[in-house]
């Protein structure tokens, strides 16, 4: 038997963006503040099971990143809605850690972050460093680091907790040729072990190697969803 | 298999069990942050002792060698120090946490916990700050042969009191100030003018005669909180209605901060 990870029927997301927002315009000038209504998401239904690793792919702006934060509740849902089986945990490539901290600290950081006790994360640190390979370089603050060793940082701490539901946008990409392997073993370790995952990428071939189902989406709605090599085929052929 | 509901706010109690749950978060992350702060400067954690016993000095040559005026207040050096550390304690707690939502929103759209741990942990943080900045309080008091006294045992309660009603408002302000960013252009004007009718510099007692002015001060938290604080440290005389006036403004203003925040929690980080 197969369980449900999630299960999303008609969400739509829609952006509201002022305009003229600012009062000294629609005073002096008689401009009315203006609200436009981008509709990111209009209307996408699919189920994800437990320990499937489904690529999102599209063209930008189609909506992949928005259906993403829809996920985690960052995103208010305008219709339709998302159930999932627990909260999903986002693995995004922008740094939520301290540059001024040594890695050793970002690390623990990261940890408690995701709601660890304080010696849940002192247990795991070790685990974590291990896997980003970085050395002594962890004993140096973060804004010594280079961009590739920032990502392998964040990449062994957002996956250090297996969260149930793990979202991926555009992260392995970062990091050099030995890692990237790595870090696509990690996955399928973790999909092993029940983990789902979503990944966003603009690198067809990265999806190839991570996922057994792809989703193409275009406009805010899904064009195509299924097999990887069937639904790369016809999105590179468009 | 039962699913979870995406976005669906939590029950209080949910909340706050997983307010609990991120508890060393909330002190971690403003622990590291002071360590840091000062990482780059020569003289390093000093700086935090240092940078309150330098404002003092600076009160000592004006107040005590330039242009020595009591303004009819025992001990003015005394008065002052704690007059001045209350309240901009309470001023960098407002202030900051009403930034903290603006400032982490990269955390915000990564990470996934109850937003509230930002402003609490950025209140954490100024009390943490606080600590240099007591002990140098504490050495003035004591330098001007103010000993020990009982009364101190009520320090903690004062402190826990203050930030309490200073976090309380704080949650407004960060949900005020997602939607309105104007608020952090506003609040230093606010707090200037606050600092001027709190009985910061000049003893507020000494100018208004009047009863019912002096209620109306009773108004004024900031005013209450600095009485409190001068009352604890050296015996200034206060009534009875300041301690019930501070306990209800800050039961007030942490159970309406809170309803208030908690209102727009799964809009933090969205746009605007």
């Amino acid at each position: 038997m197969t369980d449900l990870a999630i299960r999303c029927s008609q969400a739509h997301v829609n952006y509201l963006v002022r305009t003229n927002r600012q009062l000294i315009r629609s005073v002096f000038r008689g401009q009315k503040p203006e609200v436009r209504v981008i509709e990111a998401v209009k209307g996408v239904t699919f189920d994800v099971n437990v320990g499937e690793s489904v690529g999102l792919i599209g063209p930008n702006g189609s909506g992949k990143t928005s259906l993403l934060q829809a996920m985690t509740g960052l995103l208010p849902l305008n219709k339709g809605e998302i159930l999932v089986k627990s909260i999903p945990t986002f693995l995004g490539v922008q740094a939520v850690l301290r540059p001024q901290l040594t890695g050793w600290r970002n690390i623990q950081l990261g940890l408690l972050a995701q709601g660890l006790s304080k010696s849940e994360a002192e247990n795991m640190t070790g685990s974590v460093a291990d896997f980003c390979e970085l050395g002594d370089f962890l004993d140096l603050p973060m804004e010594t680091f280079s961009s590739g060793m920032k990502a392998r940082l964040h990449f062994a701490v957002a996956t250090a907790l297996a969260p149930d539901i793990l979202l991926i946008d555009e992260a392995l990409a970062v990091g050099d040729r030995s890692f990237q392997k790595k870090s696509s073993e990690r996955l399928k370790e973790h999909r092993a072990k029940a983990g789902t995952i979503l990944l966003v990428s603009h690198n067809l071939e990265e999806v190839r190697q991570s996922c057994q189902r792809v989703i193409w989406l275009e406009g805010g709605m899904i064009v195509a969803d299924g097999l990887t090599d069937d639904v790369i085929e016809a999105y590179e052929a468009s | 298999m039962d699913l979870l509901k995406v976005g669906e706010s939590v029950s209080l109690s949910e909340y706050l069990k997983k307010l609990w749950s991120h508890r060393h978060f909330m002190i971690r992350v403003p622990l590291e942050d002071l360590r840091a702060q000062n990482s780059h400067t020569f003289l390093g954690s000093i700086w935090l002792v240092l940078n309150p016993l330098l404002q003092v000095g600076v009160y000592f040559l004006v107040f005590g060698l330039v242009m020595p005026i009591d303004r009819g207040v025992d001990q003015y050096l005394v008065f002052l120090t704690i007059g001045v550390f209350v309240f901009f304690h309470s001023q960098r707690v407002i202030s900051e946490s009403t930034r903290s939502l603006v400032i982490n929103v990269g955390l915000i759209r990564t990470v996934h916990f109850p937003r509230a741990v930002l402003p609490m942990s950025t209140a954490v943080g100024q009390a943490l700050a606080f600590i240099p900045v007591f002990l140098v309080m504490i050495i003035v008091v004591l330098a001007y042969g103010n000993w020990p006294h009982l009364r101190w045992l009520l320090i903690l309660p004062v402190f826990m009191i203050q930030n309490a009603f200073s976090l309380g408002i704080g949650l407004i302000g960060a949900r005020i100030n997602h939607s309105y960013r104007d608020l952090e252009n506003l609040l230093p004007f606010v707090f200037r003018l606050l600092f001027y009718i709190s009985g910061v510099l000049y003893s507020v007692d000494s100018v208004v005669e009047k009863d019912l002015w002096r209620a109306i001060f009773l108004l004024n938290p900031m005013y209450c909180l600095v009485s409190l604080w001068r009352w604890v440290m050296v015996g200034t005389s206060t009534g009875g209605e300041v301690w019930l006036a501070t306990g209800v403004w800050s039961l007030l203003a942490l159970l309406v901060g809170l309803s208030a925040f908690r209102s727009k929690e799964t809009t933090y980080g969205g746009a605007v």
